[in-house]
């Protein structure tokens, strides 16, 4: 039997929906954006890697809410400095750009959903032809 | 490579009841031209309006800008790989109709971006307001397709509206002719151009998904080694977008076909500087391809013998780390590197710019900042529709206000901090 190397946190339903079967999730659905970059970041204290950028897509942290992150499904002995860099920036690039607040309608948020599926669809070939992570 | 670029000057665009170019006037029957964009089954409806520089009309939501071109002489055609067949070009002579584009415009998802004016304060932050532009509005079919059906769709009625309208141009005698050449490596040691520094262009190019992607001989960017590509091929369309999220510094495919660092290399090469070739490399999402793409862009330029290199970008965020990485590992091989960017540093300009800093990358220059807030006074006329203006990135709740105005980021604005170095305003 196959284990998958990565595991993807995630707040999206679209992708536990199209993902769930093939795909170990750690799926918080009532986190914000901002609530899963602290969980990657979370991860990453305790000797998990991140796998795809936390900051994926053109569309700004600050207007979607959904975000997907793969990580290594296990953590190590020590902190990986290069993850640990990744997430701050993440989590800062969120924090310094006060945006004002958008109330979209189900279907916008449909849509961003999509996006952020595909984002991380998007790495899905590559973290399965690398084998090891 | 040697290629011929033949411009043919186009001074405004009409309607009639036939196609042609007329003294310089693109003429165009809209109800044949949008026949063929209707083939396609996902387009519900779809129609030409024409928008020239200085009239009070805004277009909105942006998805493409395209320069129609047509190859006159040599092998291939426009846009290898996506309209035209898979054959290299970059050789021969195409003609390019300078001082138009075709703009494709309407809703694939609900959130939307892209503003053009044609007039007023948000005209001087896009090159495209500049333009005799033919508008291609399209809304979709609401027939339950998925959404990269519906980019792909818009995508491709683009591409083939501006090649049908690049072949009027066809039989036409240029009013100027400009000759691009890319040297092989045992031509970049010749007598002329020995001396001078070595110098490459590194294009970046967005691959992340639905809404993200670009092409190259219609290959999806994600899906490449990083790789080298003659500048000319770049002209004949090899390079097209799919990328419609982040109007500010998403490129075009007019950016591609006219991208400002080729032209500016070519204009130096000879001279000061030694344009030994061009190499393109993607911005994946999965970190290992970052770090995989960002080693074959510095052991390519190791492999060139390269004194220096300008990398240029697109998108938001996570490139950062590419950019970066693509810096450091550059400079480490001792190739003095010059990165072109955009910032998104806040409203009052003080925050980090970047997602991603290092201290090699210290020869930097910008397209702008895209959180700059801005007022876009009304137009009379929309080609498009407004209804998404709240939900363009950079706008927020109460964009649009009552009176037709938007306040938002200078994010919303096609082009405004273009990557490639496009846009002329600077500061003091």
């Amino acid at each position: 039997m196959s284990s998958k190397t990565y595991k993807v946190v995630t707040n999206n339903p679209l992708v536990k929906e199209s993902l769930g079967e093939s795909t170990e999730l750690y799926y918080f659905e009532d986190d914000t954006h901002r609530d899963i970059l602290e969980r990657v970041r979370d991860f990453v204290h305790q000797g998990y890697r991140i796998l795809t950028h936390p900051l994926a897509g053109s569309v700004k942290p600050w207007e979607t809410p959904y975000r997907s992150v793969m990580i290594t499904a296990e953590g190590e002995d020590k902190i990986d400095i290069f993850s640990l860099e990744i997430i701050e920036q993440a989590i800062y690039a969120l924090e310094k750009l006060k945006a004002r607040p958008v109330v979209w309608s189900e279907k916008v948020l449909v849509d961003f959903q999509l996006i952020d599926l595909s984002l991380i669809q998007s790495a899905l070939p590559s973290a399965e032809a690398q084998g090891r992570q | 490579m040697k290629l011929e670029l033949g411009y043919i000057d186009i001074k405004g665009i009409r309607f009639d009841d036939y196609n042609a170019i007329e003294d310089g006037v693109l003429v165009i029957n809209p109800e044949e031209l949008v026949k063929p964009v209707l083939e396609d089954e996902l387009i519900k409806s779809a129609h030409f309006e024409i928008a020239e520089p200085g009239e009070s009309i805004r277009i909105t939501p942006v998805k493409d800008v395209i320069e129609p071109r047509v190859k006159v002489e040599g092998p291939g055609a426009i846009f290898p790989g996506m309209i035209a067949k898979v054959d290299t070009v970059g050789s021969g002579r195409t003609h390019v109709m300078r001082g138009m584009a075709v703009v494709t415009a309407g809703p694939i998802v609900g959130f939307q971006e892209g503003i053009i004016d044609m007039t007023g304060p948000g005209a001087d932050y896009t090159p495209f307001s500049q333009l005799h532009n033919l508008v291609l509005a399209m809304e979709m079919e609401d027939s339950g397709a998925s959404a990269h059906e519906y980019e792909k769709a818009a995508r491709m009625a683009g591409l083939a509206t501006a090649a049908r309208v690049g072949e009027l141009a066809r039989e036409l005698v240029p009013d100027e002719i400009e000759v691009f050449e890319t040297p092989t490596i045992a031509q970049s040691y010749s007598d002329e151009l020995k001396d001078l520094p070595r110098v490459a262009y590194v294009m970046m190019l967005q691959s992340q998904g639905l809404l993200h992607d670009t092409y190259c001989y219609g290959v999806d960017a994600k899906r490449t080694l990083t790789t080298m590509i003659s500048a000319t091929e770049v002209m004949d369309g090899a390079i097209v977008s799919g990328n419609c999220v982040s109007a500010c510094d998403k490129n075009t495919t007019y950016h591609h076909l006219n991208n400002p660092v080729i032209q500016d290399l070519f204009k130096q090469h000879g001279k000061t500087l030694n344009y030994v070739g061009t190499i393109i490399t993607n911005e994946n999402v999965y970190l290992a391809d970052k770090l995989r793409s960002s080693d074959w862009t510095a052991k390519l330029a190791d492999f060139l013998s390269l004194d220096a290199a300008i990398v240029s970008q697109e998108g938001f965020g996570n490139p950062d780390t590419d950019l970066i990485l693509n810096c450091k590992k550059l400079e480490a091989k001792g190739i003095k590197t010059v990165i072109i960017t955009d910032e998104y540093a806040g409203q009052d300009g003080k925050s980090q710019s970047l997602a991603d800093a290092d201290v090699a990358a210290d020869a930097v220059v910008t397209g702008g900042n895209a959180n700059e807030t801005i007022v876009l006074p009304p137009m009379d006329h929309v080609i498009g529709t407004l209804n998404y203006v709240d939900k363009i990135a950079g706008g927020h709740d109460g964009s649009l206000r009552p009176d037709g105005s938007i306040e938002a980021e200078l994010q919303v604005i096609t082009g405004s901090t273009n990557e490639m170095g496009f846009n002329r305003l600077s500061a003091r």
